[in-house]
This record gives structure tokens, sequence and C-alpha cells, in this order.
């Protein structure tokens, strides 16, 4: 368990919790080691847990079409992944895959809800951090967008500069 | 310059038990890019002849938008390999191999143009929308400038032009473009020559009496030189249902905000040959020539007084207009000029010669290094130049009555 704690004391999640906070939080924590190329879960699949990364490296993806994901983010130790599903029952919006051998540390939905009910003052700190995450990773996500559409747009040699006069003959 | 936007795409082994992620740059992506034009059904090419520089031009339509590109033999070359089967890094290798040189930036240029012309399947691409937001201010200068700006975007259209102008050619348009048409019109001018050299040496006294009644003879004169306009545009457009072809709109608007000037969009014409496309040129100043021969014959059989005055000066100024719009060396984009780009097969002349202009001095100064085109350019502004001058200086006495100061 002083292991687990260390190691709770570098997610970024939970900087705000002291020991004891950690060590309650902790105790509702499920190991899982993921080899290389697992998946955690797949996009569009029931979503009821938040994954925390001890170590290796967890690669967020969408998929594209056929064979193909666009990736959207790579998560590595003391990150976190899949918060969503702490809230929300839908299905989930993204794939996560392990990119090489990994040590995972899973909080379920129910766990997390007896958290709320029990030690409020944690939940409370849990949850001011995830806000400022979302908010970090709704920006990442803007410029995401903007990276995506200035791609789509190069691609197709799009270039507002260019010469954009059409042909014609007025008489008058 | 940024560097190129990039994706990264994971992509999956066909067992699913691993997978590769690859990082795209757009250039990557770009060069794979295989353009797929239009079906042949939506567009029609017409080959134009060869210029008098030694280029040809094609005009490439969208039949569907209604949407016209006059592209150079590079860009005709490429319209041949956009099918969709090419990407543009082939593309670009056969282009080498065709024309010995090669720039990206021509198929960046000539793919925005056939995106706007929205000759290319499956773009997403936008032309983006502008706000011009303007700030409010209440100086008078402000407002002036409001005014005039307005005044110059003041402009009325109609889009249904090709249906009118083709009930009109089928209730006896048809008739102005037979040849006995021609004949008759021929024959009323070397009449009415005749008439208005006979009436030449009244000139002097037709003056006085108009500028007797200043107010009436301006408005009469105004009057009829704007109907001339306006029936001289409507024969225009005729002309091009002679010959099948569309007529894209007609309207009206004030020319530099001040000069009220009917037009009609004949565009679709350079889907026809050079010879229909000089006859609807020549079709335009026809007007005037008929009408100022037919006021001179009026004129001439008139009794004296203002009415015969007023008659000889409108078909003096009728006369004058169809010669100003014949004569191609004017800097305007007049019927004259039109024939003479239509001849020479450059239709941008004008443009490319004013283009020209700024760097003047330094090609002058390397003479050598001069091509056809340019030539032919310089030709073209110089004899605008003499012709302005010339014109101008045969109009001294007017110019000088509407100075507000004695100048010699």
């Amino acid at each position: 368990m002083p292991i687990l704690t260390e190691f709770l004391h570098n997610v970024s999640l939970l900087q705000d919790l002291d020991t004891a906070a950690l060590s309650t939080l902790g105790a509702l924590l499920v190991s899982k080691k993921a080899s290389a190329g697992a998946v955690i879960f797949r996009e569009s699949d029931d979503s009821d847990a938040l994954y925390l990364v001890e170590t290796g490296e967890v690669v967020i993806s969408k998929h594209i079409e056929g064979p193909v994901d666009v990736v959207l983010t790579t998560f590595r130790g003391g990150d976190f992944f899949g918060e969503m599903g702490l809230f929300d029952a839908a299905p989930r919006s993204a794939t996560a895959q392990t990119k090489v051998d990994s040590i995972l540390w899973r909080l379920d939905r129910k766990a997390f809800l007896h958290i709320l009910s029990d030690h409020p003052d944690i939940a409370a700190k849990i949850c001011y951090r995830l806000v400022a995450v979302f908010i970090e990773r709704l920006r990442s996500t803007n410029e995401q967008a903007r990276e995506a559409i200035r791609w789509g747009l190069e691609a197709t040699g799009y270039s507002p500069m260019a010469n954009r006069a059409l042909f014609d003959r007025k008489s008058t | 310059m940024s560097d190129p936007a990039k994706l990264q795409l994971l992509t999956r082994s066909p067992d699913e038990s691993g997978f590769d992620i690859f990082e795209i740059d757009s250039n990557q992506a770009y060069s794979g890019f295989k353009p797929q034009r239009l079906p042949e059904t939506e567009w029609e090419l017409m080959r134009q002849p060869l210029g008098a520089d030694g280029t040809r031009h094609f005009v490439l339509k969208n039949l569907r938008k209604d949407r016209y590109l006059l592209l150079s033999a590079d860009e005709h070359f490429l319209w041949e390999h956009f099918d969709g089967r090419n990407s543009l890094d082939e593309i670009a290798r056969a282009f080498h191999l065709e024309f010995g040189a090669f720039d990206y930036s021509l198929i960046r240029q000539f793919l925005t143009k056939l995106y706007h012309a929205r000759l290319i399947e499956d773009h997403q691409a936008r032309v983006p929308e502008r706000d011009f937001v303007t700030p409010q201010t209440r100086s008078r200068t402000h407002l002036l400038r409001q005014v005039f700006n307005a005044s110059r975007r003041f402009a009325v259209r109609t889009y249904k032009a090709d249906r009118y102008c083709s009930t009109l050619y089928r209730c006896g348009g048809f008739v102005l473009f037979h040849p006995i048409t021609l004949c008759a019109v021929a024959a009323i001018a070397m009449a009415a020559l005749a008439a208005a050299y006979r009436l030449a040496a009244h000139s002097l006294d037709f003056a006085r009496l108009l500028s007797a009644q200043p107010l009436l003879s301006a408005s009469i004169i105004l009057f009829t030189l704007l109907i001339a306009s306006m029936l001289h545009v409507l024969v225009h457009a005729l002309a091009c249902k002679s010959h099948g072809r569309r007529v894209r709109e007609m309207g009206f608007f004030l020319l530099q905000g001040v000069l009220p000037t009917f037009y009609a969009d004949v565009t679709d014409i350079f889907m026809s040959n050079r010879r229909a496309r000089l006859m609807v040129d020549l079709a335009g100043p026809m007007v005037e020539v008929l009408f100022g021969s037919l006021a001179m014959l009026t004129a001439y059989l008139s009794s004296p007084g203002i009415d015969q005055a007023l008659l000889f000066g409108i078909g003096i100024l009728l006369w004058e207009s169809a010669l100003i719009n014949l004569y191609p060396f004017s800097f305007l984009e007049l019927d004259g000029y039109n024939i003479l780009a239509d001849l020479m097969a450059m239709p941008m002349l004008r443009k490319q010669a004013l283009a020209l202009t700024p760097h003047l001095p330094r090609r002058l100064r390397n003479i050598r290094s001069i091509q056809r085109a340019e030539i032919i350019q310089i030709g073209y502004l110089t004899l605008c130049l003499v012709s302005v001058l010339v014109y101008l200086g045969l109009h001294l006495d007017a110019i000088s009555a509407l100075l507000p100061f004695e100048w010699r």
C-alpha cells in the first residue's frame, strides 16, 4: 500500500489529497496489468470507470474508417483517462489501447459514488482538480480541431490568397 | 510560413493484435491527393485560336453553376489530368516531362480557381465570407464617401435576361441579324453621311441654336444617348441568342459611381467560335450607327430650327459614340477592344498590359529579355496613351469651356 500511495501522490488528479485521503482512495482502486496492444476499452463500450496510469503508455484514438483511427492523445505514468465514465453512462467516445506493457489502476463509478457520499471533502478536491483538467483538455481539443482543419485545407491545396477571379465578358 | 500541419493516424493490423502510429503531414497528403473534375456532362471546354503572342487559351464552363474559367495551356494540361486517377505527384511529373519545368504553386492556384468555379468534386473548402465593419463616424467627408461608395455599389440586374432575350429573339429579334438588315443599315448610313456632308455647312448655326437652349438640348441629347445605350446592350444580348448562347444577366450600374451604364453578360459566347464573338461585338455599335443615321436623315429633311439642330447634334453624338465603342485603344474594355482581343486571341490583353505598367521601366532597361507578349502589351499601352492624348487635344475647346478660368 505505501508504494501505491507514493504513486498516487504523483497523479495530477490527486495532487490536492493528503496521505490519509490517498490511503482511503487507494483501498478502492483495482490494479490492472495490460500487455502492449491490449485494448482497455473501445469506442462505444459502456463507460463505468476512470483509469490511472502507473507505468507504460496508453493511446487514445477515435475511429475514422477501416483499420484507421486518428490519435487524440497519449497518456503516460501519472496521467489518468476515462474520467467521463465517472459521471456519464454514455458509451465511450474513444478507444484506449496500451502502446507498451502498462500498469493501470481502475476506479469504478460505484467506488467514486461511495467517496462522494462518505468522504465529500475528498470528492470535492478530486472534482475541483477534474474541472481544471477538463478545461485544459477542452483547450487542447480546440487546438487539435484547428490543426485538423488546417491539415485538411493544406492537403487540398486550398489557398484564399490564390487568384480567385473567374472569367467573364460584359458588353456595355 | 508555419510547418505543414500534422495528423497522427493509428492503423491496426488485420488481426487487431497490434497497431502502428504514422505521423502524416499535409504535404504528403497533398501530393497523394487525386483531383477529380466533374463528369463530362457537367462542363464544356472551348479551345480558343492561337494568340498573337504564341499562346493558346481555353474557356472552361461549368454547365451546372454557369461559371467560366479562362485556362492557359498549362492549366489545360492539368485539367486533362484531373480525372481522379492521377495523384498530384504523378501530375507534377507528367507536367515536368511535357513542359520541362514545374511549380507546385501552379497546381495550388489552379485548384483554387476550380474550387471557386465548383469544377472539382467533393471539395469541402468554402470561400470565407468577409464582414466589412465600417467605423461609425459623423464627419461630413465620411458621409460623402459613404454616398459615393453607395452609388458605386448601386446596380440593378436581372438573372432572367436569357428568358426575356429568347422571347424577344423569337418574336422578331432574329430579323436584326439577317443579311438584308445589315445591307439596309449600310445603305441608310451612306445616305446619312451624304446628308451630314451637306448639313455640315450649317454646323455653327446648329451650335448657336443649341447653346441658346442649353437645358433642353442637354436633356434631350442625354436621354437619347441613354436609350441608345440600352438598345445597344439589348442588341448585344440578342446577337448572343442568335448563336444559341446564353445571356447570363443584364443590368444597369453607375460606372465609377457617376456614369449610367447598361450591360449584358455574354460570356457564354466564348463557347462559340471567333466569328460569333465578332458579330456580338459589332452588333451593339450598329444601334448607334443606325439611330445616328436616322437622326441625320431626319435633320436633313427638317426645316431649319432647334429641331433640326437637335437631330444633327444627336446624329453626330451617336456616330461618335459608335466610333468610341469600336476604337480599341482607349484603356477601356469596349466593343472595339473585345474585337482586338479576339482577333489577337489575347483575351487578357488589357489586364496584362496594365499589370506590366509598374514594371515597364525595369523591363525596358533589359530590352533583350522582352518577350513577344510583352511587346504586344507595350504596343497596346502606347497606342492607348497616344489615342487618349489625341482625343483630348481634339476636344480642347470643349474642355476649356468647362474650366472655371481662362487658360489661354
